[in-house]
């Protein structure tokens, strides 16, 4: 696929996704290669930082490193991409508060002149499901679609960060149930299928899942068991640390709450850019699909077999 | 001694002699400045001679001292520093009429709300701003001339705009005076919301046994001349005299010789939501609003008929009523006064998504509710949930729902009569049910009115009405039986709840009415900041507007509830009566003067008038220039400041005394 | 009075304000709260809430009232800042805006949770990410990277010693590290009382013992 210079964007990878989820990191630069849109690395760029703990820590640390992370695009010049909610929820805050707050940037230049950088606000932080809705456009994204799924139930799960606070997010103010996800997934064939508080919160973030495991996996307990009672066979999601929290947080509700969950789960958690992918036709060894049983005690932790099988007849 | 033996003339030569006074406004200005200064300050200027304060000046004895100052030839100019010229202007115009003194060669300066209120908490930048507007006034002052009233003839009959329980009462009561009145009503029946309720709090009336016969007054009254299925289009003149444009919309059913025998309705093939019924029950494109509705007559809704033809069948229609071709009629007519009882639209909550409203069936509005429990509603009474048509066991009901919301979408103020509506539909269904469960989630509860507290004590006393305090934060469906998951906080608690019962009603709040820009273009009134008509003091002109002539009443003025609605109308009544009464009205003298001399025919200032009061015409003398109609102008100065030539003067606002505030400096 | 009876009295009327942390709350733009009719929607729609002793309302009225023992309730590390109440507040108060403040000043205050302050200290600072991939333990996640075709660390500051060089910079020149240098001595501290108290717990015991 040729480039097309049209769409470029610093590819901001933030921690989970590289560091833990490594098959989110491989999908989407498959598929942002496959639809033409060009990806640059963003040399040196750290944790966002996490919103949920370094800002809930200290909001100068958080600002001052969110910054320094968005100037890595600003000298390139091009926009920020990240795939991670967390990651957009503090590229976007710290974006709009220092565009809006002179005072605000004016103490984080300060700081960053140490460095010798500046935050200029030349960029935009964007989510790379924005990127896929807004820049892209579903019309465009239809047009690649080569297989279709048939009799797949997928229940979306959007997290938090990428919808709200809405008055910094790009979705028009829309935060009790919007649909731009479904919208994507359903180019596919797929049929996102309605679950009760399909909104709430994955209970990863907030400093939550450091602080309390049990608390947080009691959190991702109560989705899955709202998943499964609406049959879905996969959940679809757009953030990595939701990803974790849904993967490693099922092994987690079925070992803490395994008196009151029943059966234990076992539903596959698939990432956006992984289905689409298998959509458009890439070879899902580039997806990050299929599982290296070489290794032990690394993620999927539930197994996607299931999930590949039910699709296998469909990809040809 | 009358007036007129007292009366002082004023000549070009008289040299001015400027009084000024002072008032204390209580502490409102002598608690912020030193008003004693202030008039030390006020007599180094030119031509004050006499200067003096007082505690309230618009008092008896207040006024006593600056008529015995005009009395004794001290002064030929007054200037009072004081409140706004809104407020005490008229107080003390007569003050100096009553002295023998022009009213005209008065000056007001507004140092409480322009000075002490705002800076408050400056009192010394307050004290400057006073002098300052002080010296203004006295400048101004300096350039007075005496002025005479325009007496105009007062048309004695009136306009009322919406038949809901306001209007009607409003024009009931002008008529009952003798008053020709004009009742126009733009949908097909007139009765208002008032119509969809079904019983009133706190005292238990049945809202249609109050409601209808003041309907058939109204249709049988000799002085009311009914215009229902109407709408206003145009208005123009001024106080007393009003021309007024009415266009009757066509009901495509000839009303002369429709008799309401209904007889076309079954056999009317197309089938709508009943928008009397909010969409709980279906009508046919032929139809009355409701059984009782007046006038009785039938109306096709052309949206939706595809004019079959069947309902003109003589088969059908006997009388051959349906008239398919059927055209709008305008009209004009004169009136001396207009009441505006626009009413109100109910909060649309589909925006609330996290109340499910449009998304579960069993969650409805309390207007819905209404209708749910009316003897001639959809269900005769005996509320069902709307997923199965069965009687619910457990309700809960939700206050605030789009009133007390400071959020975009929401709006800021109490809608005033939703906690005690809640009660009402509670007690009303606990009455049927009493095993129910009743559950009524408020933040406050605003039990203000004449028996309202007693009402609701008794609500929880004896009917057991549960009331929990917290604002419901978001609602799920079961999706097994459609009941309806709460969650919130019992905040006397510290609770978080959740709570499922099998109907949800969100007690909805009143909204100004999406077309009232409509009214307020049409009428040149104002809206304040909460999107209702501004009445011209909050508290001393509450059913006047800015526009003299034009009266408001019920809920287009602000949320309330009939009784309050009913006072208005009768307040507004008696406010036009006063006006006709009289039958004759004075109006300032603030028109617009050409300096024919200076006009250069350009005709800008025609643009400009809104009111129509400007024409270019061929003067011997000057050539083509502009002319005034004086009856029609409004002295709003619009076409003054936008004169090339400054040919243009307010009389009262001419360009030299605007000039002498704002260069005469001391 | 028998002991039964005593423990059921309670004569302290609640009182609470500190007027230095008071302050704080002021200073951090907490009176924004002010704005707050207690309608609870903010913790009737709350995840957390429904599963924890978390009470959004009741924490932020605490710290509105100067109560500083909200700083210790661990409840404030429950919220998962999923922004619902923030959202929805009737009078826009940026509720989890006003939660993550709080969190500023009890973390300023010195109370953080063990495993919040080793991700901070140990981690993020140290790695420049809050979950990283380089060092000794961590050789299965390189090697999962590589299954996949990625390269054994991403392009960020793991490749980058210079770029953690900076963010450390940046983490001195905002005060992050001297807080942090704070905080540990304090735990330090703690865990010497702790251990202090613990031997002399044995020591009575032991005596005790010899006694009998």
């Amino acid at each position: 696929m040729s480039k097309n210079s049209k769409w470029k964007y610093g590819f901001f990878l933030g921690c989970v996704a590289p560091n833990r989820y490594p098959m989110i990191e491989a999908s989407i630069r498959a598929v942002f290669d496959h639809l033409g849109a060009e990806i640059l690395e963003l040399e040196g760029a750290s944790c966002c930082p996490a919103p949920g703990v370094f800002r809930a820590f200290h909001i100068p640390t958080w600002l001052v490193i969110a910054a320094r992370n968005l100037t890595i695009a600003e000298e390139l010049g091009i926009d920020v991409v990240t795939g991670c909610n967390g990651c957009y929820g503090t590229l976007r805050d710290a974006w709009v508060e220092l565009n809006h707050e002179p005072e605000l940037k004016k103490m984080i230049n300060e700081h960053l002149a140490k460095i010798g950088r500046e935050f200029k606000g030349s960029i935009e932080p964007k989510h790379v499901v924005q990127v896929l809705y807004q820049d892209l456009g579903i019309e465009y994204l239809r047009g690649f679609v080569k297989h279709k799924f048939k009799d797949l139930k997928v229940a979306v799960h959007y997290g938090c960060h990428i919808i709200k606070p809405s008055d910094k997010r790009p979705w028009g103010g829309e935060y009790e149930d919007p649909t731009f996800l479904d919208e994507i997934i359903e180019i596919t064939g797929a049929k996102s299928i309605n679950y009760k508080d399909k909104f709430q919160c994955c209970g990863a973030g907030g400093a939550v899942r450091t602080a309390v495991k049990e608390i947080s996996a009691d959190f991702s307990r109560e989705k899955l068991e709202n998943i499964r009672d609406a049959g879905a066979d996969i959940i679809i999601d757009c953030c990595p640390f939701c990803h974790l929290q849904l993967d490693l947080g099922q092994m987690e509700a079925n070992n803490f709450y395994k008196d009151i969950i029943g059966e234990p789960y076992k539903i596959p958690v698939i990432y956006v850019t992984q289905l689409l992918g298998l959509a458009f036709g890439i070879d899902p060894n580039l997806l990050g699909l299929m599982k290296n049983h070489d290794l032990q005690q690394v993620p999927p932790f539930i197994s996607l077999e299931p999930f590949l099988e039910k699709v296998k007849n469909q990809l040809t | 001694m009358t007036e007129s033996d007292k009366k002082i003339n004023i000549t070009e030569n008289d040299k001015p002699k400027i009084g000024i006074y002072v008032c204390h406004c209580g502490v409102n200005i002598g608690g912020v400045v030193s008003v004693p200064d202030l008039v030390e300050y006020a007599k180094t200027l030119t031509d004050v001679t006499v200067g003096h304060d007082y505690k309230f000046l618009c008092s008896d004895v207040g006024q006593k001292m600056i008529k015995e100052d005009i009395e004794a030839g001290l002064i030929n100019r007054v200037v009072v520093a004081a409140c706004s010229p809104r407020m005490h202007e008229p107080t003390f115009r007569i003050t100096c009429k009553e002295a023998g003194l022009n009213q005209f060669l008065f000056e007001m300066a507004n140092i409480r709300e322009h000075s002490t209120w705002v800076h408050m908490k400056e009192p010394e930048g307050a004290y400057e701003v006073a002098k300052d507007l002080i010296r203004l006034a006295i400048a101004k002052a300096r350039e007075l001339e005496p002025l005479t009233v325009q007496k105009v003839n007062v048309e004695p009959t009136s306009l009322i705009i919406g038949a809901g329980i306001t209007g009607m009462n409003a024009a009931l009561n002008l008529s009952s005076a003798g008053y020709k009145v004009y009742l126009v009503e733009r949908s097909a029946t007139i009765g208002g919301h008032m119509a969809q309720l079904d019983k009133t709090f706190p005292t238990m009336d049945c809202s249609s046994c109050i409601l209808t016969p003041k309907m058939s007054e109204i249709s049988r009254d000799k002085n009311i001349e009914l215009l229902t299925y109407s709408e206003v289009t145009e208005v123009t003149g001024y106080v007393g005299n009003f021309e007024v444009t009415i266009k009757k919309k066509p009901h495509y059913v000839d009303q002369e010789k429709c008799n309401g025998c209904g007889i076309c309705v079954d056999p009317c093939p197309i089938t709508v939501a009943n928008e009397f019924d909010l969409g709980l029950s279906t009508r046919k494109a032929i139809y009355v609003p409701f059984p009782q509705a007046i006038p009785s007559q039938y109306t096709i809704d052309m949206d939706s008929c595809v004019e079959c033809g069947i309902c003109a069948r003589e088969t059908v229609c006997e009388p051959g009523a349906i008239k398919y071709d059927d055209k709008p009629e305008y009209f004009t007519v004169k009136v001396g006064t207009i009441i505006v009882a626009t009413g109100y639209d109910e909060y649309d909550p589909s925006e609330l998504k996290q109340y499910g409203y449009g998304k579960y069936p069993n969650v409805i509005t309390g207007l819905q509710m209404e209708r749910l429990l009316s003897s001639f509603g959809p269900v005769l009474g005996k509320p069902v949930k709307p997923s199965d048509l069965k009687d619910p066991h457990s309700i809960a009901f939700l206050q605030c729902v789009g009133s007390r919301n400071f959020r975009e979408g929401g709006n800021k103020y109490c809608s005033r009569v939703c906690c005690m509506y809640a009660t009402k539909q509670a007690r009303q269904y606990k009455e049927k049910h009493p095993d129910a469960d009743i559950y009524i989630f408020y933040m406050d509860i605003r039990a203000f009115g004449k028996g309202y507290e007693e009402f609701y004590e008794s609500a929880g006393r004896d009917y057991g009405i549960n009331y929990v305090r917290g604002r419901i934060a978001e609602v799920r469906e079961n999706p097994l039986n459609h009941n309806i998951i709460i969650r919130a906080e019992d905040t006397l608690l510290q609770q978080p709840i959740e709570l499922e019962v099998e109907l949800f009603i969100l007690s909805t709040g009143i909204e100004p009415r999406a077309d009232s820009d409509s009214i307020t273009n049409l009428l040149r009134i104002q809206k304040s900041a909460d999107g209702f008509f501004l009445e011209a003091h909050p508290k001393l002109r509450p059913v006047d507007t800015l526009t003299e002539g034009i009266f408001i009443a019920g809920v287009s003025q602000g949320p309330k509830d009939i009784p309050d609605s009913v006072a208005q109308a009768k307040g507004a009544a008696a406010s036009a009566i006063a006006l006709m009464a009289k039958g004759e009205v004075e109006i300032e003298p603030f028109f617009a003067v050409v300096h024919s001399d200076r006009c250069s025919g350009c005709g800008m200032c025609i643009e400009n008038c809104a009111y129509g009061a400007l024409e270019l015409v061929d003067d011997r003398r000057f050539g083509t220039i502009a002319s005034i109609n004086k009856a029609l102008c409004k002295g709003c100065g619009a076409c003054s400041g936008n004169c090339r030539c400054s040919a243009i003067d307010i009389i009262g606002f001419s360009s030299e005394q605007l000039y002498s505030m704002i260069t005469k400096r001391e | 009075m028998s002991d039964n009876v005593e423990k059921y009295i309670k004569r302290k009327v609640y009182k609470s304000t500190n007027s230095r942390i008071a302050q704080k709350f002021v200073d951090a733009g907490l009176e924004k709260l002010r704005a707050c009719i207690n309608c609870g929607t903010c913790t009737g729609g709350c995840p957390s809430g429904r599963r924890t002793a978390y009470r959004t309302r009741s924490v932020l009225r605490r710290a509105l009232t100067g109560d500083e023992s909200v700083l210790e309730d661990i409840g404030i590390w429950f919220c998962s800042t999923c922004y619902t109440c923030y959202e929805r507040c009737p009078r826009g108060i940026p509720v989890t805006d006003m939660i993550i403040k709080l969190r500023n000043i009890a973390v300023e205050e010195g109370h953080i949770l063990d495993p919040h302050f080793v991700l901070a200290n140990k981690v993020f600072y140290v790695t420049g990410h809050g979950v990283p991939a380089n060092g000794e333990g961590n050789q299965k996640w390189r090697d999962l990277r590589e299954s996949y075709g990625l390269p054994p660390l991403p392009p960020t500051v793991h490749m980058h010693p210079e770029a953690v060089k900076e963010c450390q910079e940046l983490m001195k020149s905002v005060g992050f590290r001297d807080l942090l240098d704070k905080i540990e001595k304090q735990k330090e501290k703690e865990k010497l009382e702790a251990e202090k108290a613990e031997a002399n717990k044995i020591e009575d015991k032991k005596k005790e013992k010899e006694k009998k």
